[in-house]
């Protein structure tokens, strides 16, 4: 093979210490007369051209490039060899600027030192092959799963820049927790109406043709990889044809079964043909067949034989689909995103607070429903004894900061609380309200006006306490009663200076109407499930764990799986839709219509034959890039998930895997001539 | 071109070679360092961005991960006459390859337990990390282990 070494001598920084001529005897005598030729900046315009040239004219068909570091100028030489017509792959560039020229006092040892690098590059860049960056067909179109803000705002970004988008959601409606609220902090604006605008568009927008919706779906079974996912999608019935239904609700008040509204956390009941809750999106209403008479008596033909809601239809019999089966539907896709939101932690796992025991003690998205309008109360603070309290405690960090239960802050929820605080000053002005809380985090340019009502309000009081988990509430006479262990801060207080107070009360003992919890967030949905279905890692917490946690929490740990909102990290709505952007960003500019998808050669090739299928490989592959072929008994390599880091090929017992471009022969020939 | 047995005796002609330094009775040893392309490779280029000067004894030996250093390079460097070994990863949980690093020190580990009953001293392998910006801090672990096997001596085995 015709092999060249083209040494740069940095102006002089390179070649003050190294000296070329020196260099070049030693190089030419352990080579046999091999081409070697400097060059005073050979990054340079003209250094790149004399390269280019030289190359071309002397029919040269590997380069040893001793340089600065390869991560200056590595892509600069591929290029050149490129242009050259010469395989990329088949250059060494050797470090002879940062690590040895500048590190080396002794200029003999220096040149020694380029000398065994420039030999070692010799040999390794004969035994290297011209690899070939492979290209394949790609679907430019995406699946998202969940249809929260985050989800909403991936899809519609993505619809709008012309791809065609799957949304996954497998409750009968859209737009997420948001939703479920009456107001959000920080402007107190709408939850609602806020979505409004954007589900509007998603749904019937311009670009509304692109995006294709599943409610009441899950993610079944996924195959293939990045570019060319294939998807399998369960859709469960509703019974109630999307097409024709006109969302009027007249099929509602007829209707003679009811169950607890699970969208009002069970506090009051809809019927088995019913909305989530007024205002839902699709506008249309679902039936629970576990509940609906057609599907639980017998005194039809075939089973119940109600019809009550099909006669109070305006449009007729078509709209009901009582035949409906669940269904498998199958999709495309060369990218997914996951935006799948959260859920809160269960107070329940902090017994002494009384959650689900003692009346009236509520966890956040409860109380969020008792505010709403739509909600069980429309919007009348009222305990289940039907009386408006008259004192609360909000209780911050429920489950947070604590090792026994999650190390984290949300960050949210302060926020949040309050908002409550407002909420409840409006509605009830002369309620007494507590703040019980560990610490309060209110970040964001936005946030400081509730904290500050709250704060400066003479009925609000600001108790800080160390172990919020650790205090009790008992019910006594109706009342609430906290005993508070722990207490501190830094105002003054019974236990000398340890109770923090801003409203102008001490006590240890609380005793109140109402509770609410404010508890971590923690992953939602069925995490299990779909993290084992597309083999995404998660993290100690259970959330999706990001590719990296700073550059690239948008990305999962396998290819082409993107993250959106909190699925990964709690978060507000303000993050989740940038999220959803960010991810749509993804999948713009990693896929592109029409454009193939180059896959860098510079990954692991399994030799079947050699293969023992010991299956070691799998294990220790952080990309999941390698399956096992059961028809060959041996490891196959996916080299378009594939990141090249060569930690199969040194766990080979069998050395059937194949590190392109830092093969064992490479790497033995670069150690035996560095100790020649 | 040539075989390595061909180049070894012209070097041993042309450059200032170890048997001379041996006689000379300055024993410098020849270290062959591997690093990963994203961390150490990358903290070393920060030392010589820094003009750190450093022992020349270690020639470094870049792969893309510390996971893909084979127990059998170290093993071979160590038979084609290398008095020492070292392998330089990211920190834990900064593997670019996310894990590359615990599988080389899981390996590292295992392979010191070998190293010793061929009779090579745990000193002649060493496993660290550093960082990208880690610059001082490779300089002070080459240094480190260049002194460290400069006292035990060429390897005798």
């Amino acid at each position: 093979m015709k092999t060249a070494v083209y040494f740069c001598n940095c102006g002089t920084n390179i070649s003050e210490k190294i000296n070329p001529e020196k260099v070049e005897d030693a190089v030419k005598k352990s080579n046999g007369g091999i081409i070697f030729k400097s060059c005073g900046f050979l990054c340079s315009e003209e250094g790149k051209e004399f390269l280019r040239k030289d190359i071309m004219d002397n029919g040269i068909e590997a380069v040893v490039i001793p340089a600065c570091s390869p991560r200056d100028h590595e892509k600069t030489f591929i290029n050149v060899l490129s242009a050259a017509g010469v395989n990329p792959y088949m250059m060494q560039m050797i470090n002879i600027r940062e690590q040895v020229a500048w590190v080396t006092e002794d200029k003999e040892k220096a040149a020694e030192k380029a000398v065994h690098y420039i030999n070692a590059a010799i040999s390794r860049v004969n035994l290297q092959e011209p690899l070939e960056k492979k290209e394949i067909d790609v679907s430019p179109d995406a699946i998202v799963v969940g249809a929260g803000p985050a989800g909403l705002k991936a899809a519609l970004s993505l619809a709008e820049a012309g791809r065609k988008v799957t949304v996954v959601e497998k409750s009968p409606t859209i737009g997420g927790l948001p939703v479920r609220y009456e107001e959000i902090f920080p402007n107190m604006e709408c939850g609602p109406c806020m979505l409004e605008p954007i589900m509007g568009d998603a749904l019937h927008g311009n670009a509304s043709g692109n995006i294709e919706f599943l409610t009441l779906s899950e993610i079944e079974d996924v195959v293939g990889s990045y570019g060319n996912f294939t998807v399998k999608i369960k859709r469960s019935p509703r019974y109630v044809d999307a097409e024709k239904c006109i969302g009027c609700a007249e099929c509602i008040a007829p209707c003679p079964a009811s169950f607890k509204n699970p969208f009002n956390c069970d506090m009051n009941e809809r019927k088995a043909i019913d909305f989530s809750f007024a205002g839902a999106l699709p506008n249309v209403p679902y039936v629970n067949a576990g509940v609906c008479l057609r599907f639980n008596d017998n005194d039809g033909a075939d089973g119940g034989s109600c019809r009550l809601c099909i006669d109070a239809c305006p449009v007729g019999e078509e709209v009901f689909k009582f035949d409906e089966k669940e269904e498998i539907i199958e999709r495309n896709a060369g990218s997914i995103i996951l935006a799948t939101g959260s859920a809160l932690y269960d107070c329940g796992k902090i017994s002494s607070l009384g959650y689900g025991k003692i009346p009236a003690v509520y966890n956040s998205i409860e109380f969020e429903r008792i505010l709403a309008s739509n909600g069980p109360t429309e919007g009348k603070i009222k305990t289940p004894d039907g009386k408006e309290p008259q004192s609360f405690a909000i209780v911050h960090c429920v489950g947070s900061l604590d090792k026994n239960h999650k190390d984290y802050c949300s960050g949210i929820c302060c926020e949040y609380a309050f908002k409550f605080n407002h909420i409840i000053r409006n509605k009830i002005p002369s309620a007494k309200i507590y703040h019980l809380y560990k610490e309060i985090v209110i970040p964001g340019k936005e946030s400081g006006s509730l904290y500050r009502h709250a704060a400066e309000d003479k009925n609000t009081v600001f108790i800080r306490v160390s172990d919020i988990n650790g205090m009790t509430v008992a019910e006594e006479s109706g009342k609430k009663v906290f005993s508070i262990s722990g207490a501190c801060g830094s105002g003054g207080g019974a236990g000398g200076g340890e109770i923090e107070k801003r409203g102008g009360e001490v006590s240890e003992k609380i005793s109140v109407d109402a509770v609410i919890l404010c508890p971590a967030v923690v992953p939602g949905g069925d995490m299990d499930g779909l993290a084992g279905i597309l083999e995404v890692v998660r993290d100690k917490n259970g959330f999706f764990e990001e590719l990296h946690g700073r550059t690239d929490v948008g990305k999962s740990t396998i290819k082409g799986v993107y993250l959106a909102g909190s699925c990964h990290s709690p978060m507000d709505i303000k993050e989740a839709m940038s999220e959803g952007m960010a991810a749509a960003g993804y999948v713009l500019s990693g896929l592109v219509a029409g454009k193939k998808l180059s896959i860098d050669p510079i990954s692991a090739v399994v030799n079947q034959e050699r293969c023992s299928g010991c299956k070691v490989c799998i294990g220790v592959c952080p990309y999941k890039a390698i399956s096992f072929d059961e028809k060959e008994e041996a490891s196959l390599v996916n080299e378009l998930l594939c990141q090249g880091c060569g930690t199969c090929a040194a766990a080979c017992p069998s050395s059937a895997i194949k590190a392109n471009g830092f093969t064992n022969e490479e790497i033995f020939a670069e150690i035996g001539i560095m100790l020649a | 071109m040539q075989n390595s047995t061909a180049i070894k005796e012209n070097m041993l002609d042309n450059t200032v070679n170890i048997e001379k330094a041996k006689k000379m009775e300055v024993f410098e040893p020849r270290i062959i360092g591997f690093l990963c392309n994203w961390c150490s490779y990358a903290g070393a280029d920060k030392a010589g961005a820094a003009q750190k000067p450093y022992s020349p004894n270690v020639s470094v030996i870049k792969v893309m991960c510390s996971g893909r250093i084979d127990p059998q390079f170290i093993l071979e460097a160590f038979k084609k006459g290398a008095d020492g070994v070292m392998i330089l990863a990211c920190h834990p949980g900064d593997c670019h390859y996310k894990e590359g690093n615990y599988r080389a020190v899981q390996r590292h580990r295992l392979l010191l337990r070998l190293l010793k009953q061929f009779g090579i001293e745990e000193e002649r392998c060493r496993f660290d990390y550093v960082s990208a910006g880690e610059g001082d801090r490779f300089v002070s672990v080459i240094n480190e282990t260049v002194e460290a096997v400069k006292k035990l001596g060429p390897l005798k085995i």
